[in-house]
């Protein structure tokens, strides 16, 4: 970086340098007919463009643009060798004065990139140099008349090789008219590629644009008088505009550049444009990024509103790096409703090289234009997101449900099954009793009967476990009673929704309430609990709080994991706010419309 | 005949010992775990250990496992293994080798108390008593080439019988027929079956359950 801005130092010094040379030309020159002009236009259009040359390239690195603009500004001195009164530096400033027009061309078909983009653009630009270059060389080798009848006389064309000079014209006569031809095109294709621009586009186009046209449409007519062979009055006139109109552009290059944030136009206008383009891979969009700000480091992190965090376009979570020596981040945000350009919702955020900082402008106008499209790519990573959530919490289902199914059948083993062999036993027993001892006999049945009583309280207990029926018959309101008051601990059920979820629903809510109850029977040591259930936003929310010693740990046990991998089995989300002595709430938040 | 009991449920325990007892057994030790118990049948040295599958400390195979530590260690002592569930594999395991002083029946029978105490008595005298309940599964296998299509209705009784561990005798009393027909109908399955034929009647029984599992 730092090596660059002295580098561009020393060629806008090169430039100061020229425009002296060019100033002291003209006031020794003995043919200009237009000194005072001559004198503040010329120094006055190479070093605007050799400035704002430097000042693009400074802020472009990666764009050609700015070199353009510089090439501009030198060629135009070189053209400033035909003040000179010594003929070498004469007749090379005729021969490649024409040469800053075809730099011109290039540059304004360039713009905004620096790249020239269809073969069309590529064959004119490069007809405008061999025109310029090759075309008219045989003029001067020729000895052609340079001075043209011109008064006073232009000093001699030391190119010459032999005296021809009416072949000579032909070669002049022809570079004209092919150099009318190429301004006829060029004026063509900037209408074209107006056409074919995005309007943001063409509004950030626009003051180089219509200079730039202005300017090659003048240059055209100018050229074309000559060809016709217009009185000098007439051509001079016209001389005049173009300068005036050619002195513009760097200005109209710069007001744009203030008008629109133009720093940017290069970088964002490339970037519009590759969004624009036909997606190519996976990591257009990145890569676009990191083209458009010089970072190849760069990163893109999506957001995930309902997660909370940031993943990658695989759907693996990611922490944003710490601001700090190296790496910064920059927040993308949609456009806000009324088109403002702030606080709309979080999309993702490009993570780069922190020297980028300098420039946040720059990377929150690539985010800003890069919003929809890293949009479109964060639904694609929520997607991957969600299906390694979905993944994991399968596999942890499977586990939990394992571990239930076995509780389950022990349950049934060790208690109702056992309960009912002892039964068959003692009524076995009872009936060998039965005849020869009757009082045993009775006693025995007594105590089969107190036996089946326990074993089928057992059972009722155990499928409630395994799903409430008041649940599925009454909704979850009478559930949700009928659990608070078979809990120790105090409940207020506060809300409740007045008519019945989905079945899916009203399952994990229940079950969420009711192993919440169990834990603050068990551990929290509370004095009351309550549980709410209301419908928000699309979503049921169950709330159990109570006022016990807190400090629950989600890791911990395998009841709330698992609570938490039911809920997000239903795509929904469970909280825990267990601070130490203050009480826990926990709050799931369910889909449901 | 003494008797040694392990089941973790003390209700069942004393349920079984005094139904035992009433039979004329004498139940010298019980305990609740499978530690325990292979502690009091090392003292004891009883004719038989009824033994429940699940124990603590895990509520798994304790009690299988401590069978097969009984039979290893005990040889002389029978072992009846009472489970909340038939498991073919839990029979074959304690089946595999020898037949004689193993038992493998569903926790329920002992509600049928005659034949439970029945099937204590064969396993404490060295003989074996398999759940109908296994016997029936392993008859209703698929086989490819099923050999036991060969076999009558009244021989596919006997042969569930002999399976179980019953001899000729009980064999007769429960068909209520001679014990010479049921000789006859051994005779004709063995045959049938192409099995060498045996008099005694646990390795009858292994005979049997080899060829039934063997048959797929």
């Amino acid at each position: 970086m730092q090596g660059l801005r002295r580098a561009l130092l020393a060629l806008f010094a090169l430039g100061v340098v020229f425009a002296g040379l060019d100033i002291a030309l003209v006031l020794l020159s003995e043919h200009d007919e237009h000194k005072l002009a001559t004198v503040i236009l010329g120094p006055l259009i190479g070093l605007s463009f050799i400035g704002t040359g430097v000042f693009a390239w400074w802020r472009r690195p990666l764009n050609r643009f700015g070199a353009l603009m510089l090439s501009v500004g030198f060629a135009w001195f070189v053209a400033g060798l035909t003040d000179a009164d010594s003929s070498t530096l004469y007749t090379l400033g005729a021969y490649l004065g024409p040469l800053y027009i075809v730099i011109v061309v290039h540059m304004v078909l360039a713009f905004p990139t620096g790249r020239l983009e269809t073969v069309s653009q590529r064959a004119v630009v490069i007809a405008g140099y061999l025109d310029v270059l090759l075309v008219r060389l045989p003029f001067f080798l020729l000895g052609g008349d340079v001075s043209k009848g011109l008064d006073p006389p232009r000093p001699d064309n030391v190119f010459a090789l032999t005296d021809q000079p009416d072949l000579a014209d032909v070669f002049d006569y022809t570079s004209m008219f092919v150099g009318v031809v190429i301004l006829v095109a060029t004026v063509v294709l900037l209408l074209r590629k107006r056409r074919a621009a995005t309007p943001p586009q063409r509004r950030a186009q626009a003051p180089m644009l219509w200079t730039g046209l202005t300017l090659i449409a003048l240059f055209g007519v100018n050229l074309a008088l000559e060809v016709a062979g217009a009185p000098g009055g007439a051509v001079d006139g016209f001389g005049l505009a173009v300068l005036v109109c050619f002195a513009i552009l760097p200005f109209a290059f710069l007001a744009g550049l203030l008008r629109s944030r133009y720093s940017r136009a290069g970088a964002v206008g490339e970037l519009i444009e590759r969004l624009n383009a036909p997606i190519e891979t996976p990591r257009t969009l990145r890569d676009a990024l990191a083209d458009a700000l010089g970072d190849r480091s760069l990163k893109l992190v999506y957001w995930r509103e309902s997660a909370g965090h940031y993943v990658t376009f695989d759907g693996r979570r990611v922490e944003p790096p710490e601001p700090g020596w190296d790496r910064a981040i920059t927040e993308v945000r949609a456009p806000d409703r009324e088109g403002g350009s702030g606080q709309g919702r979080l999309i993702g955020a490009i993570i780069h090289d922190a020297s980028l900082g300098e420039e946040s402008g720059l990377v929150r106008a690539a985010a800003a234009s890069a919003a929809l499209a890293l949009d479109n790519e964060r639904l694609e990573a929520e997607l991957h997101a969600r299906l390694e959530d979905l993944r994991s919490s399968r596999t942890r289902l499977m586990e939990v449900s394992m571990f239930e199914r076995r509780r389950l059948e022990r349950d049934l083993h060790d208690g109702a099954q056992q309960r009912l062999v002892a039964l068959s036993l003692q009524l076995g027993l009872a009936r060998r009793k039965l005849e020869v001892d009757p009082a045993t006999a009775g006693r025995l049945l007594d105590a089969a009967r107190d036996e089946l009583g326990r074993a089928l309280e057992e059972l009722r207990e155990f499928a409630r476990g395994i799903h409430p029926a008041v649940l599925t018959d009454r909704g979850l309101g009478p559930a949700l009673e009928a659990l608070a008051e078979r809990t120790p601990v105090p409940v207020d059920l506060c809300e409740m929704p007045p008519e019945r979820l989905p079945a899916p629903v009203e399952a994990a809510a229940y079950f969420v309430v009711a192993e919440s109850l169990t834990n603050i029977a068990r551990y929290a040591g509370a004095h009351r609990a309550s549980v709410k259930v209301a419908r928000a936003d699309g979503y049921a929310v169950v709330e159990v709080a109570d006022d016990g010693v807190g400090g629950a740990d989600p890791a911990a046990g395998s009841g709330l994991r698992g609570l938490a991998d039911r809920v997000a089995a239903l795509d929904g989300r469970l909280e825990i706010h267990s601070p130490p002595g203050a009480g826990t709430l926990v709050r799931a938040r369910v889909p449901c419309a | 005949m003494r008797v040694v009991l392990a089941d973790d449920s003390l209700l069942l325990r004393e349920g079984v010992a005094r139904l035992l007892e009433e039979a004329g057994l004498e139940v010298v030790a019980q305990s609740g775990d499978a530690e325990d118990l292979l502690r009091k049948v090392g003292a004891h040295k009883p004719d038989v250990a009824v033994v429940d599958v699940r124990m603590p400390p895990t509520h798994t195979d304790e009690g299988l496992r401590a069978a097969a530590e009984i039979r290893e260690r005990f040889p002389a002592v029978g072992v009846l293994v009472l489970s909340q569930y038939i498991e073919e594999a839990y029979a074959m395991e304690l089946l595999s080798s020898d037949a004689s002083g193993v038992g493998y029946l569903l926790k329920d029978r002992v509600a049928d108390l005659d034949r439970f105490v029945d099937a204590v008595r064969r396993v404490g005298e060295g003989g074996s008593a398999l759940d109908p309940e296994v016997v029936s599964r392993l008859l209703g296998r698929r086989r490819e080439t099923d050999p036991l299509a060969e076999i009558s209705p009244r021989e596919r009784e006997v042969l569930q019988l002999m399976a179980e561990g019953r001899s000729n005798h009980a064999i007769a009393n429960e068909l209520v027929v001679t014990e010479r027909a049921v000789e006859k109908h051994v005779t004709s399955i063995f045959t049938k079956l192409n099995l060498p034929p045996t008099a005694d009647d646990h390795r009858r029984v292994l005979a049997v359950l080899t060829f039934l599992r063997s048959g797929d």
